[in-house]
């Protein structure tokens, strides 16, 4: 895949958990323009791997002579956000993918809600600056446990206003999902990115009060899960990979030198799908992307997020 | 028609059937659809408020208002003619909010008449439940001078504007609601196919 070098230009500590980082082409240049909403995917070499982590771009997309991305430091990180945390420093170089947008805004809608949860926010601070720019009307909510673990709520407040609506756990402002979705104007979106026990609530609020699904928009991308050690046969490239425990399958492709496509890296695109020739065991499917059915026929899978339950499986790869 | 080959524009109409989930139901009648509208009565009735709009007269003047006004047990509102109906939608559209779920039954004229009447209001024609009775008559909207024939019943029909001879299409317009015509004897004026009547 063709990838963007950067140099880290400035890091700054948000909160406790969070971390801000500004990026810059290495020759000065301007990086690719982007629409709110789009994300990149940043490449870590680590010592033993390769870690590649989808973050969205939260700065303006009026700005491209640095990107800006906000990594939280994950309590059961497999590694990368604890790597991006302990071993990024200002003026090292990375390598990042073109962004790409699987979270964007509905230009018709007559009204924007945006919901977040904790980092969640990242995308929307792309969003606003759009919907700012051609006077939207929106509503942000953003939800979190602490005003002290909460990032961004001062520049938030600059850039929406009055559309800004902070609930936070610690003042038991919960945010009432049926409430906030009930009564809402014709044409109106919802859009929610957070936790996922947030997304599914405003999935299911907004499908029992009768909105249809083409008005709702998610976006939550899923770390790969560690799981059990298990065989994968490529039978185009001939060659049998070892996914450890701790890495995802797509990883171990890539560790063992065999190109595998993919974008978001985080079972939402589904530009990584293969197709299942065999396997001892279940599919443990971890994707937002392929549907029910697809995932009970065990015929396709998503190697960014998802695993076997066995302890082999043959892909046409 | 050769199988396996649909132009995606055309429109497909299904049978009026509640939505589940829904906060409340607007359904939009005219003529032979006040019969959709009494179907949809005979399903299990709606926990939200429903609201019912019926024109009496359309093009084949049948009137269902009667037997309506005896199943909807509320808000069931009659008009004589499609106009005043359509103006009555645009009335009440400003006070609708999500969840709203809309259904619409009668002649293709009507339907698309309504899809166009709620678009602005931010309701996309995709969400909206359309049952087609009446008349297979179709309203062609012709290339060449954009005037739009009304109730065609065959394949090919005279421009009410330009006169011209136009092969009606699968060719859909969703916001003409018209199929599109196409001047069919341009290259050997006068040699026209035969003319047969495919939409009654």
């Amino acid at each position: 895949m063709n990838m963007i070098d950067v140099r880290v230009a400035a890091i700054e500590q948000v909160t406790p958990l969070i971390k801000h980082f500004k990026f810059v082409k290495e020759d000065g240049s301007q990086l690719p323009p982007f629409s709110g909403g789009s994300h990149i995917v940043v490449a870590l070499d680590a010592e033993d791997r390769t870690y590649r982590n989808p973050y969205s771009l939260m700065g303006s997309p009026t700005e491209t002579d640095a990107y800006h991305i906000s990594v939280r430091r994950q309590e059961n990180s497999r590694g990368g956000s604890a790597y991006m945390h302990e071993n990024v420093s200002v003026g090292m170089t990375l390598k990042i993918t073109h962004p790409v947008n699987l979270f964007t805004l509905a230009k018709m809608a007559h009204k924007h809600i945006l919901i977040a949860g904790g980092i969640g926010i990242t995308p929307f601070m792309s969003q606003i600056e759009d919907l700012n720019r051609i006077g939207a009307d929106y509503e942000l909510h953003y939800a979190f446990r602490s005003y002290k673990q909460a990032a961004f709520v001062e520049e938030l407040q600059k850039s929406c206003g009055n559309k800004l609506h902070c609930h936070s756990d610690s003042d038991g402002k919960r945010l009432d999902m049926e409430a906030l979705l009930s009564n809402q104007p014709l044409g109106t979106h919802v859009y929610v990115c957070g936790p996922s026990p947030m997304v599914v609530a405003v999935l299911e609020t907004a499908k029992n009060l009768g909105w249809p699904e083409s008005n709702v928009h998610n976006e939550q991308f899923l770390a790969p899960p560690v799981g059990e050690s298990f065989k994968v046969q490529l039978a185009k490239s001939n060659l049998e990979v070892q996914v450890p425990a701790e890495m995802s399958m797509l990883e171990a492709i890539e560790a063992a030198g065999v190109q595998a496509e993919y974008l978001c890296r985080g079972g939402v695109c589904g530009r990584c799908e293969l197709s299942v020739l065999e396997s001892d065991g279940g599919l443990e499917h971890n994707d937002h992307f392929l549907t029910e059915s697809e995932k009970a026929s065990c015929s396709k899978i998503m190697p960014c997020v998802s695993r076997t339950k066995g302890k082999l499986l043959v892909l046409d790869l | 028609m050769e199988r396996g080959y649909w132009i995606k524009s055309k429109p497909v109409y299904t049978s009026l059937v509640w939505h589940e989930k829904a906060t409340s139901h607007l359904v939009l009648a005219a003529g032979i659809g006040g019969m959709a509208a009494l179907k949809l009565f005979q399903q299990m009735h709606p926990a939200q408020p429903v609201t019912v709009l019926y024109a009496k007269y359309a093009q084949m003047e049948v009137d269902y208002s009667a037997t309506l006004k005896k199943v909807v047990p509320e808000n069931l509102h009659v008009f004589k003619f499609e106009e005043d109906l359509l103006t009555e939608l645009k009335s009440i559209m400003p006070h609708m909010h999500m969840g709203l779920r809309i259904y619409v039954a009668g002649s293709e004229g009507f339907i698309w008449d309504v899809a166009k009447a709620v678009k602005p209001f931010g309701v996309d024609d995709a969400h909206i439940m359309k049952e087609l009775t009446d008349t297979l008559a179709r309203s062609v909207y012709c290339v060449h001078c954009k005037a739009v024939t009304k109730n065609v019943t065959t394949n090919i029909v005279p421009c009410c504007g330009c006169e011209r001879m136009l092969f009606v299409r699968d060719h859909f317009s969703r916001n003409l609601g018209a199929y599109m015509g196409l001047m069919v004897d341009a290259e050997s004026p006068g040699e026209l196919p035969a003319i047969e009547e495919i939409y009654p």
